[in-house]
């Protein structure tokens, strides 16, 4: 546990250094400031400043943990870092654990810091405290951690950009793979059962989004969290165990 | 001391290293010698245990390498490190010294740097360090246990005159502390001033281990290091 822990603050420190994290952060300000102006100009402007504040934490975080944790285990591969790591008492488990924890932890820094700017920026407009809005949030961090979690899988297996393009095949695919199975349901057959068997592996994302329902306020059953939480944390130790299955075999 | 049994590796169906048995004894500089390929790096990774042999053992200290325990008695340099280049050498260093059972304090890691005569760059990224500087951080992630084996995998490569000459030093300071060093080298000249023993390896085969004297019998290192390796090609072709 110890290495794990050790592990998780070096690479938190390496990747809050990354300046493509500012660059980022950067942006997602300016989204924000946009975002105002735009609920400004539109009737009902509260739920349009949520909906856009919201979507773009969303947006920026997925953009981060992408960049991020693309080339998270395969650069430290390529450029024989690990070595010095897995010459000490120090497993693989240990690794990908401790990159993992290490990521999330600045991945979910970044939310925060961009929860904190919304926060502020609905109380200052006359929203109140957003709490369904911050059970939003915490929804689409999960999401990011299962997205942590697959892409320290990847970059166990592929190359940065064969993960980068796997990552966001999967983002696009796990918020759409609902829809695509109600769709196949009408219209049955193997394309269906094929579906079917695609819609229980895949991650399905749509689980984690509930912004639309956060920004009319309406509460969710603590039910839902508990089964939304459970599924996150099923899926991430799948792919972290598939993560070090790889890892064990690959060859450094 | 270290043992090694009957190394083999293959990746795919091309053997690496092909049935390695030698000792290095304790408190000896071991240079393991041979050409680019010949399987170096490949049986120090073993060694080390960030590899798996196919066949056979390696004990290090009465332990065998698998033992996640034997790597808090051993320290490590990999050929032409690269290094978390965000990180200052100080926090390097306490990252590698916190990753074994014992670690030390701030204060120690210090004095580690300050031996190697980095200290004044410690809170500097490491990016900003020149090659002779990361290769002494090289170093110092290697002595921060203390150990009583240290590998070092090619640690004059790419260095000036002056460089290997510091790198030669702490070698020796090494041995006269009672620690075992092995380490990979083709630059023969430095390798004959430092060893006790070396061993000798041609495309994965051990054809020589043993004290370095009795290998060159009087000849320089290097003119009896390529009249071994002609050898076997002749051997090969007839």
């Amino acid at each position: 546990m110890k290495n794990i822990l050790v592990i998780a603050k070096n690479t938190f420190r390496e990747t809050i250094r990354d300046r493509i994290l500012y660059g980022i952060l950067g942006f997602s300000f300016l989204y924000i400031a946009l975002s105002i102006l735009l609920a400004k100009v539109s009737l009902g402007e509260i739920v349009i400043l949520k909906s856009f504040g919201l979507a773009g934490i969303y947006i920026f975080g997925s953009i981060v943990t992408i960049f991020l944790g693309a080339s998270i285990i395969h650069k430290e591969i390529e450029r024989r870092t690990l070595y010095f790591v897995l010459s000490k008492p120090v497993s693989r488990l240990d690794v990908v654990l401790g990159k993992f924890l290490g990521l999330f932890a600045a991945v979910t820094l970044v939310v925060f810091i961009m929860t904190i700017v919304y926060l502020s920026v609905v109380l200052a407009n006359g929203g109140g405290f957003d709490a369904p809005g911050l059970l939003a949030i915490f929804f689409q961090t999960l999401e990011m951690g299962l997205f942590t979690a697959l892409l320290v899988f990847f970059s166990t297996i592929a190359t940065p950009l064969t993960s980068t393009i796997a990552a966001v095949m999967i983002l696009l695919g796990g918020h759409s793979i609902s829809s695509v199975l109600r769709t196949a349901s009408q219209i049955g057959g193997p394309l269906y059962r094929f579906i079917q068997a695609v819609y229980y592996v895949f991650p399905n994302l749509e689980k984690f989004n509930i912004r639309n329902i956060a920004v009319h306020n309406i509460p969710v059953p603590g039910t839902s969290i508990i089964l939304t939480v459970s599924y996150a944390t099923l899926y991430i130790a799948m792919l972290l165990y598939l993560a070090n299955f790889f890892l064990k075999r690959k060859e450094l | 001391m270290i043992e090694v049994r009957h190394l083999k590796k293959s990746y795919g169906k091309r053997v690496v290293v092909d049935d390695l048995t030698f000792t290095v004894r304790k408190g000896g500089v071991f240079g393991f010698l041979g050409q680019n390929g010949a399987g170096k790096t490949t049986t120090i990774k073993m060694l080390v245990g960030i590899s798996n042999p196919d066949q056979g053992t390696i004990t290090i200290g009465g332990k065998d390498s698998s033992d996640l325990s034997m790597r808090e008695n051993i320290g490590f340099m990999p050929e032409a490190p690269y290094f978390y280049d965000r990180l200052t050498g100080l926090e390097f260093l306490s990252f590698c010294g916190e990753l074994f059972a014992k670690h030390k304090s701030r204060s120690e890691y210090e004095e580690v740097l300050k031996r190697l005569g980095i200290y004044d760059a410690r809170d500097r990224a490491i990016n900003t360090y020149s090659k002779g500087m990361k290769q002494r951080l090289g170093f110092a992630q290697v002595l921060v246990n203390d150990p009583d084996y240290v590998f070092l995998d090619e640690p004059l490569d790419g260095l000036d005159p002056l460089g290997r000459r510091e790198i030669k030093g702490i070698i020796l300071g090494l041995k006269k502390r009672g620690k075992t060093v092995f380490f990979n080298s083709h630059i023969l000249y430095d390798t004959e001033e430092i060893c006790d023993e070396i061993g000798v390896i041609h495309e994965g085969k051990l054809l020589y281990s043993g004290p370095v004297k009795k290998f060159c019998d009087g000849w320089p290192l290097e003119k009896r290091f390529v009249e071994t390796i002609e050898k076997q090609f002749v051997t090969g072709n007839s």
